[in-house]
């Protein structure tokens, strides 16, 4: 394969070619309420080439490798037509070429656990949510695992052969009281890691059902401005959405206007905001010691010390921008080409309790996880998965639909306590972005204060 | 050289070690161009194949995909070692059943070469920069040609080729303080249907309405979907008439069959049927015809969105809704979920401005963020308005910022419709809906 690739690349024409070669294998189990909705093995194989002329990008597909020549020959061609019309042309900032074969050390690769443990785990989970009251009318109890050997090769002669394993587990229950009051919990898990990570997570399961359950009587928020403090959860949905997007470099790179408004050395917050994304840690969904062009990962200071610090880059953004490559090209899979991605990313922990956040917020509201949340530029918002008021300084009631809306950097000056409780986790699905979805990705923080935020949901 | 096992014999294999199966199988040629800042920046071949294999091995579903057209042995392993654990299939697959062609291939979609792409866009990014230099703009346009096959023990043969043009376009203006996105996308699987031209007019008329930005008060008041806003009131819907949360007992709606239970103005119709539409099909993806039906009839609940396993939870009849892929992404290698075809909310009778004009004060919602976020299954929203305008008796005043509308979409549509607008406009190139106006939608501003 070694030789076949890079032979291919060298003689292809392009100024800079590459290739990624995956195999993929992955197993699924899905339980609806009491069906097993799904419960399948299935394998993949595909490649993509990607080639530069004149600076144009050429790009092809394919899943059989037979056509491995034929289809770096398109791309090459492509390439060249793109490169002769083109005006803004991509170059590529230097990379040391890397040879290297990176194994997964998994203590149970999910490739050798028979397909039956993993469905007889999830029925235990799913019964649990199911058993714990009348109230929990459907379940979904979802486990996804995904093993791929990725072979990386360059017309520089990088050669590298990763293998990225990853596992996930969501658990949701949804409990119902009379007509319309529908409420819907989840617990999400996921790490880049074997079977074992998720075993022994029963505790989730409880948690999920008896959350659905409590929000039943939880009051629906009323829309208006708040004090809120975010919990680690929720912080990390907030980093990543919110500011994280906003430092990929692809955008900024070619926005001079933009690059106006984020320019490194300004304030965005209190000197005790620190920003990062990291590849490097162990067990979390963002990581891989390489990315998609081969880049060796790296710690990036997004903000640090309240002052933007740095992009997250690939080698085409870090040659446009002069700065250096970040190793957050990735791509979701061989059906796509590496774009600028974030990889572990959260708040790094202050100093803040939290029954020092609660002190003098007379109307706040605590809010908890996410449903979801989306970013346009500087717009954010995402809805917490539950929530409970704060009044004069204590812990209230549980609140439901608390959406969070606001303006990113608005809201970066707005923090004003940043906690000492740093978690940072993977969930069970990933981030999106230019179609490619779901990329695996963790994110967190500490509890983390923000004054006047607004938050949408009923006007009274 | 390794071979292609061909699909009519790996079902043939397959046929004697279980008591059901079926292949599909999908072969696709796309082609992707990407814009970004205004410019060219790649072009992408990508040649696809696809299989996936169900088998029904006693009664238990069985399920497994591949992209190694060569290696049929791990596909049949792995579907039946899937049916040995799998859930109780339910179902029986249909047979051949005989249903009028609908058009889905247009030889004008498959003969655009990457050329004649790269010109479209080239003449888009030219009208937005003309109108404004400064403009951001991203355009994707990518045409694709695929051959579907579905075959199954019973005798069904499906093969049909469809096209489709799909063009995306986000226009963003970057100021110190306000920075704003202007985006449409639309796909169909005929060339004339779709036309950039046509979305870049519509976005430059939006951006000459954002150049006043204004506020509202937090307060309930009538905002008017219109057309794309209108995913916002139909995301519920999908989940409350999607046949899974009707036999799971957690839709609204499962036991409001043939009850009126919204405005009697309001009728949502499913159609599969309609030629070339991007979500249309002779046949869905397990073989049962596609069809148009009225899902909400007059206010009236008429009828549930089924694929086969569904339909045989309840003892309903399968719709023709078992798809791989819904509105928003799938593929070949997911099982066959519920997934709508294109919605058509029917038309009112008055015109837009005229609704409009005798509402005081409305807030015009185009753009949201945060689709889906929230407790959809319920029926409620709660999106950021991203493009919206303040209206005052059918004066467009401003853009607004900062502003959240919160609701329930079971409870606005049958108390509050104030009207649906006299023209349904293509969203998406899946949603057909006129501009649908709501009283009483909760709107929350930080201004």
């Amino acid at each position: 394969m070694r030789d076949r690739l890079l032979q291919t690349l060298s003689h292809c024409g392009a100024d800079y070619a590459d290739i990624r070669v995956e195999r993929e294998w992955r197993n699924a189990v899905l339980y609806r309420k009491d069906n097993l909705e799904n419960l399948e093995s299935s394998s993949e194989v595909g490649g993509i080439v990607r080639c530069l002329v004149s600076g144009g990008w050429g790009v092809a597909v394919f899943n059989s490798l037979e056509e491995l020549e034929r289809r770096v020959e398109d791309a090459c061609r492509i390439a060249k037509t793109v490169g002769a019309k083109i005006s803004q042309r991509a170059e590529l900032a230097a990379v040391k070429p890397v040879q290297d074969e990176v194994r997964a050390a998994l203590l149970k690769d999910p490739r050798c656990v028979p397909l039956q443990d993993k469905q007889r785990l999830l029925q235990t989970y799913n019964e649990r949510m199911l058993g714990f009251s009348d109230q929990i009318v459907t379940t979904q109890a979802r486990y996804a695992d995904s093993f791929r050997e990725i072979t990386f090769a360059s017309s520089q002669d990088a050669y590298i052969v990763e293998e990225r394993p990853d596992v996930t587990l969501l658990l949701s229950a949804t409990a119902r009281n009379g007509d319309t009051n529908i409420q819907e919990a989840f617990e999400s898990e996921g790490w880049a890691a074997g079977f074992e990570a998720v075993e022994g997570q029963e505790e989730l399961a409880q948690r999920a059902a008896q959350r659905a359950v409590e929000l039943l009587q939880a009051r629906p928020v009323s829309g208006g401005v708040y004090t809120v403090i975010l919990d680690p959860l929720l912080t990390g949905v907030f980093i990543h959405e919110a500011f994280g997007h906003l430092c990929e470099a692809d955008f900024i790179s070619k926005n001079p206007r933009l690059q106006e408004i984020l320019t490194p050395g300004r304030r965005f917050g209190v000197p005790e905001l620190n920003v990062i994304d990291d590849g490097y840690l162990p067990g979390l969904r963002g990581n891989s010691k390489y990315d998609d062009e081969g880049t060796p990962r790296k710690k990036v200071y997004l903000i640090r010390k309240g002052v933007l610090h740095g992009f997250l880059h690939s080698r085409e953004t870090a040659a446009r921008l002069g700065a250096t490559p970040s190793g957050n090209a990735r791509a979701v899979s061989y059906q796509f080409q590496p774009i600028v991605r974030m990889r572990n990313t959260y708040v790094d922990q202050g100093s803040a309790t939290f029954e020092q956040m609660l002190k003098g917020v007379e109307r706040g509201i605590y809010a908890c996880n996410a449903f979801g949340g989306q970013t346009e530029m500087e717009q954010f918002t995402f809805s917490a998965a539950y929530a409970y008021e704060i009044v004069n300084g204590k812990l209230g009631g549980m609140l439901r639909d608390v959406v969070l809306t606001g303006n990113v950097f608005e809201t970066l000056q707005s923090i004003d306590l940043i906690g000492s409780d740093l978690q940072i986790k993977g969930g069970a699905g990933g981030c999106g972005k230019a179609g490619q979805s779901p990329l695996p990705v963790s994110m967190g923080g500490p509890h983390v204060r923000i004054r006047n935020l607004t938050v949408g949901g009923r006007v009274e | 050289m390794r071979v292609t096992i061909p699909a009519a014999g790996l079902l043939e294999k397959v046929s004697h070690q279980c008591e059901e199966a079926e292949l599909y199988e999908v072969r696709g040629v796309s082609m992707p161009v990407r814009f970004a800042a205004g410019t060219l920046e790649s072009v992408k071949s990508v040649e696809s194949v696809g299989r996936a294999l169900r088998v029904i091995k006693n009664g238990r579903l069985g399920f497994s995909t591949t992209t190694d057209l060569t290696d049929d042995i791990t596909l049949v392993e792995n579907a039946l070692q899937s049916a040995q654990l799998g859930g109780l299939a339910g179902f029986s697959l249909p047979g051949r059943r005989q249903s009028p062609a609908v058009l889905c291939f247009d030889a004008e979609v498959e003969q655009l070469t990457e050329s004649e792409l790269i010109t479209m866009g080239e003449k888009a990014a030219a009208r937005l920069a003309s109108y404004d230099p400064q403009l951001h703009v991203e355009i994707s346009l990518s045409t694709e040609v695929e051959e579907v096959r579905l075959l199954n023990t019973h005798g069904l043969e499906v093969r049909e080729q469809r096209t489709s043009l799909s063009v995306g376009i986000d226009a963003a203006r970057v100021r110190e303080g306000d920075i704003r996105i202007v985006s449409d996308s639309d796909v169909s699987r005929r060339r004339k249907d779709v036309s950039p031209m046509a979305m870049v007019e519509r976005l430059i008329e939006r951006l000459g309405w954002s150049e006043k930005t204004t506020t509202v008060q937090s307060k309930t008041m009538p905002v008017v979907f219109y057309p794309r806003g209108a995913i916002v009131l139909l995301l519920p819907l999908m989940a409350g008439l999607s046949g899974r949360n009707v036999s799971m007992g957690s839709s609204p709606l499962r036991d409001k069959l043939g009850q009126e239970v919204f405005a009697s103005q309001f009728t949502l119709l499913d159609d599969g049927r309609l030629d070339y539409a991007a979500r249309s099909a002779t046949y869905d993806d397990e073989g049962t015809p596609t069809s148009r039906k009225a899902l909400i009839e007059d206010g009236v609940v008429r009828q549930f969105m089924y694929n086969l396993k569904t339909a045989g939870q309840v003892g309903a009849q399968p719709t023709g809704n078992g798809f791989k892929s819904g509105f928003f992404g799938g593929g070949f290698s997911d099982q066959p979920g519920i997934a709508p075809c294109t919605w058509c909310v029917r038309a009112g009778e008055r015109s837009l401005s005229a609704i409009l004009g005798r509402l005081p004060e409305a807030l015009l919602v185009e753009q949201v963020i945060g689709l889906g976020q929230g407790n959809v299954t319920a029926g409620e929203f709660s999106n950021n308005v991203s493009l919206g305008f303040l209206a005052r008796r059918g004066e467009i005043v401003g853009r607004v910022k900062n502003t959240m509308i919160a609701g329930n979409v079971y409870y606005l549509l049958r108390e509050r419709l104030i009207a649906l607008s006299d023209r349904a406009e293509w969203a998406y190139g899946v949603i057909r809906a006129p501009a649908i106006a709501l009283d009483g939608v909760s709107v929350a501003s930080s201004a």
